[in-house]
C-alpha cells in the first residue's frame, strides 16, 4: 500500500502547475469573461502539444493511457487555475463517455481528433428538474427510418456552445439510449445560462426532432443507463479534483494573507478566530485531497468500493469546498468580497461545480444504499 | 407579557399597508432616477426619517411604528429607498450630535434625498481596527484640511457628503484623537474610485482625500469625541430595519417553497422531499425566532433603552442566519441559484437590490458573504460579546500591551 505519488505523477502536476502559472494567470482567466468564445484557441493548442488533452485516452487513438489518478492532478492544478475552457467537458465528458461507451471506429474517430485540439465535445446529462438519475431522462427518441429523432430539453450543459459532439442521453423505443449529438445539426438549439463563475459557460439546449443516424448511437440502444451511472461517477471525482485545487489556492491565500495582514498591532492570524478557522481549512482540505485521490485510484484500479468511493468524494468535497472558499473571504475581509481581488475566482469555480454531478444529496442516496444493502 | 400588537398598531399598520398598495410602483425600478422618484412618494408619505424630531421633518413615530412601516414595505417587496445611509447612520448622528443650525440645513435634504450619503470610516488599514484610521483633519484656523484614503465606501460615487471619520490629534490614545465630521464630496480635493464587488456590481469606492477643505461647520461634537459618536451611530440602524429584514427572507423563504414545488424528482414535486422538507422547515425556523428576537429589541427601543451589546448578538445572528439561508437555497435551487442570466421565471427571485439593479438569487447568495464582515465583522461581534456582555478577560493584543487602548 502507498498512498503517495510516484515520481512521475509529481513530475506532471509540477510541470502543469508551471504551464498553468505561466498561461493561465488570473489575468488570463478575466480576460475570458469577455470573450465571446470563453477560452483561449491557443492555449488549447498548447494544452494538445503537452499531451493534456490526450492523457486518459489509448495511445492507439492519441492518447498518453495514463489513468485517473493524472487526470485528477491536473485537474487539481486547473481549479487551482481556475481554467476557463472546455478542457472537463472534452476530456471527461466526452472523451471518458467515449471509452466507456462508444465503439471502435467512434472511438478513432473522437478520442484522435480530442487528443490533437481539433475537437471538443460535452454531455447533456441534466434536464428541467435536475435529477442525475439517469432513469429520471424525459428526453425522447422515437424511431425514425434506421435512425432516431431526438427531442427535450436540456439544461446547465456546459461548453456546448464550443463543442463538437454532445453526448446526449434520451428515451429510444429499446430504452434509455445515449447519442452522439452535432449542435450545430438542425433542431439543436442554444441559449446562454450565465451563473456566478464566469470561467464556466453553460448552456439551455433545445431539441426538436433533430435527427440522428445508426451511427450516432454509443453502445447498444437501451443500454446506456449504467454507461450514464459510470460517467457520472467519473465526471463526479474529477469535478471533485477541480474543486479540491480551487479550494486550496483559497486557502493558501488566506493562509497569506493572514500572516501579512495586521490589525490592532498584530497579523490577524494571531488570533485564535482565524489561526482556528485556517486549521479547519486544512483540515477539510486534506481530507478532500483524501477522499478524491482515494476515489481516482479506486476507479482506475476497478475496485470493489469505486462506486461508493466515488459518492463519498463527491458529497465530502461539495462540503468541505463551500466551507474553505466561504471561509477564505471570511478571513480576507473586505478585500476578499471585491472583484479586483483574484480569491472570486477559485470560490466561484467551487460553488460552480458544487451542484453538478450529482449534488451532495444525489451522492448521499448513493452512499446510503451502498451501505444499507451490502451489510 | 402581551405578544399582540395594539389596536392602535394594528390600526396602523392597515393604513401603511393600503398606503404601499396604492403607491407601489407598477413599473420595475431600473435607474436612481426612477429610485429617486419611489423615495420622494415615500418622502411626502412621512414614511422616511419617521423617528426623526418633527421640527426638523421627522415624524416623532415610535420604534414599534418605523418597524411596522418597514416591515409592511417588506411584504410588499417594495424597492428601497435611496439615500440608505443618510437615512440610517448619517442623519441619526446628526440628530443626536448635530447643533440645531446642522439639524436644520441636512436632515431634511436627507429625508428629502436632495443631498446623497456615505460613510468615510474604514481605510485600506484601519477596518475591523477602526481606530487606526490615519485620516488627517488638520486645523487651519478657519476650517480643516482634510489628507487621507478611504475605502470600502458604499455609495461614494453617488455622495454629495460623506460622515467622516479623521484624527485631529495624533498625541493622545489611538481612541481619543478621532474626530467626526461631515465632508463636502463634490470639490476637487476629493477623488472617488469605484471598485467593483464580487456580485459584479460597483456598490463601493475607493476615496482618496488630498488638501481637501472642511468648514469648521461640518464638525460634528467635540474634537476628540468621534470614536464615542461612532460607537452610537453603529446600533442605530436595529430598530428600524428589525422586521423588515426578517420579512425579506420569509419572501425569500416562500419564493424557495415555490421553486420547489415545480421542481420534480422520483417523480414528485420537490416540495414533497423529506429533506427538503426538513430543510426547509429548519431555515423557518431560524427566520422566526429571528423575527422573535427582533421582537425583544423592539420592546427595549420602545421603552427608551438602547440595546447596547446587546446588538452584536442581533448582528451576529442575523448575518450568519443569511448565509445558512442563501447555502440552502441554493442547495434546493442546484445550479438555477447560480443564474444570473437565462433563468427561467419560476427560478428568479425578484427581490431588490437597492442599486436599481433586479436582484437574483445568485446575487442574495453572493452579498449574504458581506454581512459578516461590514459593520463590524462576526470575529469582532464575537470578541464584544465576550468582553462586554458576558466579561470575559480580553484577549492579549498587542496594541494593548503596556496600558488600556
Ligand atoms: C459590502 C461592504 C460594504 C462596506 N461599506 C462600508 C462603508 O460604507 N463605509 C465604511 O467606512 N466601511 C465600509 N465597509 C468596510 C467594513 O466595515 C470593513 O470591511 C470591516 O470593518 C472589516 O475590515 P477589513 O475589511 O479591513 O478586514 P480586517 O479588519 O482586515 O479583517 C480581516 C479578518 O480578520 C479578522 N479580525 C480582525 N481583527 C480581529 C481580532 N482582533 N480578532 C479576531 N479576528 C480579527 C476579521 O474578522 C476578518 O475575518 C464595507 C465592507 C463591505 C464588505
Amino acid at each position: 500500500m502507498n498512498f503517495s505519488f510516484s515520481d512521475d505523477q509529481i513530475l506532471l502536476k509540477n510541470s502543469v502547475r508551471a504551464a498553468l502559472d505561466e498561461q493561465c494567470k488570473p489575468e488570463h482567466v478575466r480576460a475570458m469573461f469577455d470573450d465571446p468564445k470563453g477560452y483561449s484557441a491557443e492555449l488549447w493548442g498548447e494544452m494538445a502539444k503537452l499531451g493534456w488533452l490526450g492523457l486518459p485516452f489509448p495511445e492507439e487513438q492519441g492518447g498518453a493511457g495514463l489513468g485517473l489518478v493524472e487526470l485528477a492532478l491536473l485537474l487539481e492544478e486547473m481549479g487551482r487555475a481556475a481554467y476557463p475552457g472546455p478542457f472537463f467537458t472534452t476530456v471527461v465528458l466526452g472523451g471518458l463517455g467515449l471509452m466507456l461507451g462508444g465503439s471502435a471506429a467512434q472511438k478513432d474517430k473522437w478520442l484522435s481528433a480530442f487528443a490533437s485540439g481539433k475537437a471538443r465535445a460535452t454531455a447533456a446529462l441534466l434536464e428541467e428538474h435536475l435529477d442525475w438519475d439517469p432513469a429520471a431522462t424525459a428526453a425522447t427518441a422515437p424511431k425514425a427510418g434506421s435512425g432516431w429523432t431526438l427531442s427535450g430539453l436540456k439544461r446547465f450543459v456546459p461548453w456546448a456552445h464550443t463543442a463538437d459532439v454532445v453526448l446526449v442521453p434520451a428515451r429510444s423505443p429499446e430504452g434509455l439510449s445515449l447519442f452522439l449529438v452535432d449542435p450545430k445539426s438542425p433542431g439543436v438549439t442554444l441559449t446562454p445560462m450565465v451563473g456566478i463563475d464566469l470561467g464556466s459557460r453553460w448552456s439551455e439546449m433545445r431539441l426538436d426532432k433533430v435527427a440522428v443516424g445508426v451511427d450516432a448511437i454509443l453502445g447498444r440502444p437501451g443500454a446506456a443507463g449504467p454507461v450514464v451511472e459510470a460517467l457520472l461517477r467519473r465526471a463526479a471525482v474529477m469535478s471533485s479534483a477541480e474543486m479540491l485545487g480551487a479550494a486550496r489556492r483559497c486557502l493558501d491565500m488566506s493562509v497569506e494573507y493572514a500572516k501579512v495582514r495586521e490589525q490592532f498591532g498584530q497579523p490577524i492570524g494571531s488570533y485564535q478566530a482565524i489561526r482556528h478557522r485556517c486549521a479547519e481549512m486544512l483540515l477539510e482540505a486534506e481530507n478532500a485531497h483524501a477522499a478524491v485521490y482515494y476515489a481516482a485510484w479506486a476507479l482506475t484500479a476497478g475496485a470493489e468500493d469505486a462506486a461508493v468511493a466515488a459518492s463519498i468524494c463527491k458529497s465530502y468535497v461539495n462540503e468541505a469546498a463551500r466551507k474553505v472558499c466561504g471561509d477564505a473571504i471570511q478571513v480576507h475581509g473586505g478585500i476578499g468580497f471585491t472583484w479586483e481581488y483574484d480569491l472570486h475566482l477559485y470560490m466561484k469555480r467551487a460553488k460552480g461545480l458544487e451542484p453538478l454531478y450529482g449534488d451532495t444529496e444525489y451522492h448521499r442516496e448513493l452512499i446510503t444504499r451502498h451501505v444499507t444493502s451490502s451489510r | 407579557m402581551d405578544l399582540n400588537y395594539t389596536p392602535e398598531d394594528i390600526a396602523f399598520r392597515k393604513q401603511a399597508r393600503t398606503w404601499i398598495e396604492q403607491n407601489l410602483p407598477k413599473k420595475e425600478i431600473r435607474t436612481l432616477e426612477d429610485r429617486l422618484a419611489w423615495h420622494r412618494k415615500l418622502f411626502d408619505a412621512g414614511y422616511l426619517g419617521m423617528g426623526w424630531p418633527k421640527e426638523y421633518g421627522g415624524g416623532g413615530a415610535r420604534p414599534m411604528e418605523q418597524a411596522v412601516v418597514a416591515d409592511e414595505m417588506a411584504r410588499a417587496n417594495a424597492p428601497a429607498p435611496t439615500n440608505s445611509l443618510g437615512l440610517g447612520i448619517v442623519g441619526p448622528t446628526i440628530v443626536v450630535h448635530g447643533t440645531d443650525a446642522q439639524k436644520r440645513r441636512y436632515l431634511k435634504k436627507i429625508l428629502s434625498a436632495e443631498e446623497l450619503w456615505c460613510q468615510l470610516y474604514s481605510e485600506p488599514n484601519a477596518g475591523s481596527d477602526l481606530a487606526a484610521l490615519r485620516t488627517s483633519a488638520v486645523d487651519q484656523g478657519d476650517h480643516f484640511l482634510v489628507n487621507g484614503q478611504k475605502i470600502w465606501t458604499s455609495a461614494g460615487a453617488i455622495a454629495d457628503w460623506g460622515l467622516l471619520l479623521a484624527r485631529t490629534d495624533t498625541k493622545v490614545a489611538k481612541h481619543k484623537g478621532i474626530s467626526c465630521f461631515l465632508m463636502n464630496m463634490r470639490q476637487p480635493g476629493v477623488d472617488v474610485r469605484p471598485l467593483k464587488q464580487i456580485t459584479g456590481s460597483s456598490e463601493f469606492c475607493e476615496v482618496y482625500m488630498t488638501n481637501a477643505r472642511d468648514e469648521k461647520s461640518y464638525q460634528i461634537g467635540k474634537l476628540g469625541e468621534g470614536w464615542a459618536i461612532a460607537q452610537t451611530t453603529l446600533g442605530y440602524e436595529l430598530g428600524g430595519r428589525a422586521l423588515a429584514r426578517i420579512t425579506n427572507y420569509a419572501s425569500q423563504h416562500s419564493r424557495l417553497v415555490e421553486a420547489a414545488k415545480r421542481m420534480r424528482r422520483h417523480g414528485k414535486p420537490l416540495i414533497e422531499d423529506p429533506l427538503v422538507r426538513q430543510k426547509l422547515g429548519r431555515i423557518w425556523a431560524e427566520i422566526e425566532v429571528e423575527r422573535y428576537q427582533a421582537l425583544r429589541t423592539l420592546t427595549l427601543l420602545e421603552r427608551g433603552e438602547h440595546p447596547g451589546a446587546g446588538g452584536s448578538l442581533t448582528k451576529l445572528s442575523y448575518s450568519e442566519l443569511e448565509k445558512r439561508f442563501m447555502e440552502l437555497a441554493l442547495e434546493i435551487l442546484g445550479p438555477y441559484g447560480q443564474l444570473t442570466e437565462g433563468a427561467p421565471k419560476e427560478f428568479q427571485l425578484e427581490i431588490d437590490t437597492a442599486v436599481g439593479e433586479r436582484g437574483s438569487w445568485a446575487y442574495a447568495y453572493l452579498w449574504s458573504r458581506a454581512g459578516t464582515i461590514y459593520a463590524g465583522s462576526s470575529e469582532i461581534q464575537k470578541n464584544v460579546i465576550g468582553e462586554r456582555i458576558l466579561g470575559l478577560p480580553k484577549e492579549t493584543r498587542a496594541d494593548r500591551v503596556g496600558g488600556k487602548a
